[in-house]
């Protein structure tokens, strides 16, 4: 690992230099192993957050309440320090620029991560497909690349936007509540612009955000989702 | 309920393991509803191993164990898989 970079206070991003890493896509996973001294092993699945265009791997781990691998890579794991990994993996839930848009991504908490790959893809692409995220999260202190996406939205084609469930933040007029079907109709597309949809999230927020994209009209065919279980990993 | 299972990404990383190529892109036609869905939309329930199960019925579609060292999956429905050459 090169480098450690505070996300929020329960995430890091895992600056990694990994000799003989093929390349990844947009939206990609890899599994990370853990072996202790004692041989025990431990295995989770963690998005990809960077580009493929850069030459580091970045991964952004969040702190699972009782998690016994995401504690170790977010208060333990130190510059200098190994890990084993496997992948990239996954085709299915991937994004290229070369596969167009518009492009409607749905976010709920660190399931930002694997669309964030794909929006920093599109930029370092000097893509201008129309894209979309609305990201969906706690509170302030729960959203993760805040500033970056501030700094990418004045280019061409690109809106994003937070709703906050719990906890928004002092001042705030946008949204505050969890998404629904008007919060998904004022965001757009709609079903006739016939967007590349990439849900990603704990396991009722895909299911949620995915029957509402349905009921709206819009092609099951195109919605790609990724579940991540209760909380994550 | 729908907090107990993620999908066929989070297996991906094991079948790849056995086929040596991504299996979430390729489409089950599943044996009893004859829904057709790419493996990564079906529900993935992690135990001592991991079940790929329908999104559509809920009907058991890949069962991956390990025993004695190996790895075993189990198929069941009709699967097309697609990759460029």
């Amino acid at each position: 690992m090169r480098d450690v970079v505070v996300e929020s206070p329960r995430a890091r991003t895992l600056v990694l230099d990994v000799p003989h890493w093929p390349g990844h896509r947009a939206g990609q996973h890899v599994d990370v192993r853990l072996t202790a001294e004692d041989g025990y092993q431990a295995q989770r699945s963690y998005s990809i957050a960077s580009a493929p265009e850069l030459d580091t791997l970045e991964l952004t781990v969040e702190l699972v309440a009782d998690g016994e691998v995401s504690q170790y890579l977010v208060e333990e794991l130190r510059a200098g320090d190994q890990l084993e990994l496997r992948g990239p993996i996954g085709g299915h839930f991937t994004w290229a620029v070369t596969d167009g848009g518009p492009l409607l991504l749905l976010a709920g908490g660190s399931g930002l991560v694997p669309l964030m790959s794909m929006l920093r893809h599109r930029a370092a692409r000097d893509s201008d497909v129309p894209a979309r995220l609305l990201a969906s999260v706690r509170g302030p202190e729960d959203g993760l690349y805040g500033a970056e996406l501030e700094a990418l939205e004045p280019r061409a084609g690109l809106q994003v936007a937070w709703t906050y469930t719990r906890t928004p933040p002092p001042g705030w007029d946008g949204w505050a509540r969890r998404v629904d079907a008007q919060m998904l109709a004022e965001l757009g597309p709609g079903p006739e612009a016939r967007p590349l949809i990439f849900v990603c999230g704990a396991t009722s927020f895909v299911e949620q955000v995915a029957t509402l994209l349905v009921d709206a009209g819009h092609d099951p065919g195109a919605i790609h989702a990724e579940r991540f279980g209760p909380t994550g990993g | 309920m729908t907090e107990l299972y993620t999908d066929g990404n989070d297996a991906a990383g094991l079948l790849a393991e056995f086929l040596a190529a991504d299996p979430t892109t390729t489409r089950r036609r599943c044996q009893s509803c004859h829904a057709e869905n790419p493996l990564a939309a079906h529900r993935a329930y992690r135990g001592a191993g991991v079940v790929l199960r329908c999104p559509a019925c809920g009907d058991v579609a890949v069962v991956i164990g390990e025993c004695e060292g190996e790895l075993v999956v189990e198929w069941r429905g009709a699967y097309r898989a697609r990759r460029a050459r």
